[in-house]
């Protein structure tokens, strides 16, 4: 608990609970209308006691669309990274509980997965199955899931070797009563930490799709969207950018701060990937 | 102010375009210069090379330099001789003939024949080409050859429209003998520069023909850059890496026409813009659905919006000067009340209805506009999400295998009625993609086509024009005005908009240093 | 079975399991070959002739042979939109990438190396305060973002460099810098970013070891302990860094790519997956792919051939 009172842990710690009200709270807290309120006659305003963070092309508000943004941003991140863990985390744990024929095939196909860097792999299924907001989570969190695998795999391979396991094991605890009892709870330090430094990478993953119009459609207030539509203007509405950029990057940044103080907490061993 | 007085006077076939100029543009009033490659930064990508089968503005704009029409068009869209140096019509207007020059060359030096003209009309007209208008020369019965340089026409009916439209490149473009094989990698024509060549979604590159039978053109070469992000292209020009650009973006406009270092052209029209609905798709087919969408939109606000004042809401697609325009058919205003009793009678409760609005990136305007309009259609109870397609994906999805409810899409270069209305609403028109079937309209457009009477014609395309709007086939939004912009070095601005307003012609242009 | 010929096996196996994904993901991909190779001259009879001729209606297990045979004669189709042989596309775009992933990687080395070892030796004080902060900071931010801030600064605001293009370096060296540097910076900062935290880590453990301070015990200046032992040391687990991150890069570089138009490998993808070019498509993906298990394997290599300790099964 000491790891939280470094500047690192606070500011972590603050940034990610400031993420999380808002992306729930916003949706509840302000109106549909007014983040989707398009004003012609207000559009590309800079920043001011009217417009708080300026208006954007259509004349809406930013500082709506950004705080709603954070619940898109928070919907497709966690729901991707649950998914990648769902996908992840069996698989996993079969290689590294069974070992043997099952490891060297399963890893065979993770590793092959591996070679595909993850962002290409989201763009090729957010193009297959063309693109939206479901489709974003699925794409992000299939191409999540080889990293979740190995790192489970991993650990899992370490539990499995633990004297009290073994001795399980030998007692004839059957294999899913072990999986279930001893292999998962040890798994949750490092698992948690990883979620956590991967629901960071997946708010980047869906910007940088929305970014490239495979992710998320207008009008939905997301912040790779929001960049997006703003390279239009850089130069007479820096805002339209410069806003939603901020929002993510003090979230990811949030995020990954935590998490590095989350692994210092529970396992100082564990090396992060990505 | 200046251009609603004008459309209100149209009826007399006044001058075509509008040509409005920034103050850099007296400027250049030097002599031409020969020398030097244009390079041009282009707003859109460009797609099919063939020109029969090409039916995108983007082409034709840079196609527009490498053949050359057998007749062509003034500003006041009188159908002037080309590459027929003289045109018989027979009376009965059943017999055309084209008396060729003959110092008109193709590419590869070989000299124009009537074999050629024969050849490329007879392709147009092979339902195996797909050419895009095929319906050109479908009262067309046969082309003779009487000698190297006269090519008959004869028409099995009268087809009233049909020298208007050999001005146009998609008809009236004479291409080589056999040499449709070809046309798609490497075009091959007789017009003022050579096609070196295209690198999809980037660039394409043309060369001077030396041999061109109006006199070889100032430029060197053309280089074209497709940068379709409107301030990338803006800034290119600004930087001096592009020579010169089209279409400026509309919020920047007014900052670039004061910018002494930049010259600015601007005219009225380029396109016209439309909202679609597919027929096929139900609810769609029902017209008080597609009337209640239409009575949600606020077309001054949408055009504001998404063209910051760069145009003129028009419930006529007719060119503006043309006998056919008609400025009594008034957009639908804003109406939510009225949507919404439409939709409960066919039948829809508010909520119910819900669809996806494709849009392509290639007119970043329109997504604008998507947006504009989705915002709309939620107040009056619809829900409606956007797609964006890049154009390819657009072309492929919307226009070739008509999978889609609602979209929008502009034309360009449809100053002439028949092509305009026929390919747009008639049941066989190549640009209806939204099959639209309605026989009154298809009795009308093909009324027009056999009437030898211009005023007939001009009464038979406001009929059309009312019914579309009656029944909301479609929903006409804008005319959208024309800019392009370029160095202080670039001369010769003032010919390089072709009367349809799209094309850019360079043989006009030349560059001083 | 030496570490080596087994590696070699895997590699082998893998290599095959690759081709098969990229086969089962592009072969899910909407849009119909069919239809863009026939354009407007598109009709259901048409479509179907077309699609029996390429061989579309075979079950799936056939094309895959098919496709890998012609892969394995170096016959890698040709473009359904630029109409060229795909082969020819990337020969041609792999030079432009190469240039921005030499370039992003040197900058990004330059910039992290001492940045890291910096922060190391100066372990939680300021200096450690400001390179860790800014570090995480590289990490947080989406690339294609950074690359908008670059592009707002120097080539608007500033006009020092253009904002989009490409020249070839062979053709037009001194343009082919000014087209790749905002390119190679804004992919150099994230690279940056994990490298320079990698480098942290892996020299204050090694600045913490015994003979370190024996070192220093003994008198030896700090500087002169730091760069003879300490950074030998530490390449080990940085170049691994580097290696891995490679992976990552190539994702980043189809953004990036975009972003400056530059016509690379990146910008290929992205177009080939935009316009559903389904053999452009293949030949991308399968490119990176074996790019990216290639880097990954010589990692492994230069890892063992480094670190005698390691002889991992």
């Amino acid at each position: 608990m000491r790891a939280f009172r470094t500047p690192k842990g606070l500011l972590g710690v603050i940034l990610v609970l400031l993420f999380a009200f808002t992306a729930i709270a916003a949706p509840m807290l302000i109106p549909g209308d007014l983040a989707t309120m398009i004003n012609i006659l207000a559009r590309l305003k800079p920043p001011s006691l009217a417009h708080p963070l300026g208006t954007d092309q259509l004349g809406r508000e930013m500082l709506w669309r950004v705080l709603l943004g954070a619940h898109t941003s928070l919907v497709i991140a966690i729901a991707a990274v649950a998914l990648s863990i769902a996908i992840g985390l069996p698989v996993g744990v079969l290689a590294g509980y069974y070992r043997g024929a099952t490891d060297h095939a399963l890893m065979r196909l993770v590793e092959t997965l591996l070679s595909f860097p993850a962002l290409l792999l989201a763009l090729t299924i957010s193009a297959v199955l063309g693109p939206s907001e479901r489709n974003t989570i699925i794409a992000i969190g299939v191409a999540f899931s080889p990293y979740l695998a190995r790192i489970v795999r991993g650990e899992a391979l370490r539990i499995v070797a633990l004297p009290y396991v073994e001795a399980a094991r030998s007692q004839g605890a059957g294999d899913w009563r072990i999986v279930r009892l001893h292999i998962v709870p040890n798994l949750m330090a490092p698992l948690i930490v990883q979620a956590t430094i991967s629901v960071g990478f997946a708010i980047l993953a869906e910007a940088a799709l929305s970014f490239l119009g495979l992710g998320t459609q207008p009008p939905t207030p997301s912040w790779g969207l929001m960049i997006q539509a703003s390279r239009d203007y850089l130069d007479i509405a820096p805002w339209t950018a410069l806003v939603p950029g901020a929002a993510v990057a003090m979230t990811v940044l949030g995020l990954n701060m935590l998490g590095d103080v989350l692994r210092d907490v529970l396992d100082p061993t564990i090396t992060a990937s990505f | 102010m200046r251009r609603r007085t004008f459309l209100q006077s149209s009826g007399a076939a006044m001058g075509g375009i509008v040509f409005g100029a920034g103050p850099g543009f007296a400027a250049n009033a030097e002599q031409p210069r020969r020398g030097g490659t244009l390079i041009w930064g282009h707003s859109e990508t460009t797609q099919n090379l063939d020109i029969h089968g090409t039916a995108t503005a983007s082409t034709l704009r840079l196609l527009q330099n490498v053949h050359d029409t057998i007749v062509t068009v003034n500003h006041k869209f009188e159908v002037l001789p080309n590459i027929a140096e003289r045109f018989d019509i027979s009376p009965d207007l059943l017999t055309y003939t084209f008396h060729l020059r003959r110092d008109v060359k193709f590419h590869d030096g070989s000299p124009l024949t009537a074999a050629d003209v024969k050849y490329t009309f007879e392709r147009i007209k092979d339902p195996k080409t797909a050419a895009v208008n095929y319906d050109v020369f479908i009262a067309a019965q046969s082309f003779e050859t009487p000698d190297d340089h006269t090519v008959v026409v004869h028409m099995s009916r009268v087809f009233a429209p049909f020298l208007a439209r050999l001005a146009e490149l998609g008809a009236g473009a004479i291409i080589p003998k056999d040499s449709g094989s070809i046309q798609g990698t490497k075009p091959i024509g007789c017009g003022p520069f050579k096609f070196v060549s295209r690198e999809f979604g980037n660039k394409a590159e043309l060369a001077r023909f030396d041999q061109y039978w109006q006199g070889a053109p100032y430029l060197d070469g053309i280089l074209e850059y497709e940068v379709t992000e409107p301030t990338v292209r803006l800034t290119g020009l600004q930087t001096g890496q592009f020579h010169l650009i089209n279409d400026i973006p509309l919020e920047r406009l007014a900052k670039v026409k004061a910018d002494p270092a930049l010259q600015v052209k601007t005219w009225f029209p380029l396109c016209w813009a439309f909202l679609n609905f597919n027929h096929a798709v139900k609810p769609f087919d029902d017209p008080r659905v597609r009337q209640a969408l239409d009575l949600m939109i606020d077309k001054d606000a949408l055009m504001q919006g998404a063209l910051w004042g760069g145009g003129v809401v028009t419930g006529s697609p007719s060119f503006p000067s043309s006998a056919s325009y008609d400025p009594a058919i008034k957009p639908r205003k804003q109406d939510f009340a009225a949507a919404k009793a439409l939709l409960s009678q066919a039948g829809i409760a508010p909520g119910q209805l819900q669809f996806v609005f494709k849009v392509t990136t290639n007119y970043p305007w329109h997504v604008q506009a998507a947006q504009i309009m989705q915002a709309w259609f939620e107040e009056g109870g619809v829900k409606a999400t956007t797609q964006q397609l890049t154009w390819a994906d657009w072309l492929s999805q919307c226009w070739i295998h008509r999978d889609f409810e609602v979209t929008m899409m502009n034309f360009f270069t449809l100053w002439e009625p028949d092509f305009l209305y026929f390919s747009i609403w008639n049941t066989k028109g190549s640009f209806n993609y939204r099959n639209v079937h309605d026989p009154q309209i298809d009795a009308w457009t093909e009324a027009a086509r056999r009437s030898t009477d211009p005023a007939e014609r001009a009464r038979l395309y406001k009929q059309v024009q009312a019914r579309v709007h009656d029944q909301t086939h479609d929903v006409i939004l804008w005319f959208r005005d024309g800019t392009v912009g370029a160095r202080p070095n670039v001369g010769g601005l003032d010919q390089l908009v072709h009367p349809n307003g799209s094309n850019l012609e360079f043989r006009h242009v030349w560059l001083t240093s | 079975m030496t570490y080596l010929s087994r590696r070699l096996i895997l590699f082998a196996i893998t290599l095959l399991l690759i081709t098969v994904v990229t086969f089962v993901l592009t072969n899910v991909l909407p849009g119909d070959v069919a239809t863009m190779i026939l354009g407007t001259r598109s009709n259901a009879v048409t479509l179907a002739a077309l699609r029996h001729e390429l061989g579309l209606t075979q079950p799936l297990v056939v094309q895959y042979a098919h496709w890998l045979g012609r892969l394995l004669h170096g016959d890698l189709g040709t473009s359904l939109i630029f109409k060229e042989p795909v082969a020819l596309l990337l020969e041609q775009k792999i030079a432009a990438s190469a240039v921005l992933v030499v370039l992003s990687l040197l900058i990004a080395i330059a910039i992290a190396v001492p940045l890291g070892i910096w922060s190391a030796v100066h372990r939680d004080r300021w200096q450690d305060m400001i390179g860790s902060g800014l570090a995480l900071a590289g990490i947080s931010l989406p690339d294609f973002f950074w690359g908008i801030v670059l592009i707002l600064v120097f080539a608007r605001t500033l006009d020092w460099l253009p904002s989009s293009g490409y020249a070839s370096p062979i053709d037009d060296p001194r343009h082919a810098l000014t087209y790749a540097l905002l390119p190679s910076i804004t992919l150099a900062l994230s690279l940056m970013a994990h490298l320079m935290r990698m480098t942290r880590s892996a020299m204050l453990e090694v600045l913490s070891q015994d003979f370190i301070r024996v070192c220093r015990a003994k008198g030896l200046g700090a500087g002169a302990v730091i760069l003879r032992h300490a950074l030998r040391n530490a390449i080990t687990p940085v170049l691994t860094v580097a290696g891995l991150q490679l992976g990552y890069l190539f994702g980043s570089i189809i953004v990036v790519e975009s972003l400056f138009n530059y016509t690379g490998i990146g910008w290929l993808t992205y177009q080939a997956l935009l316009n559903r070019d389904i053999p452009l498509v293949q030949a991308t993906i399968l490119m990176i792919a074996i790019v990216v298990m290639l880097t990954n394997l010589g990692v492994d290599i230069l890892y063992t051939l480094l670190d005698p300790r390691v002889r991992l099964s």
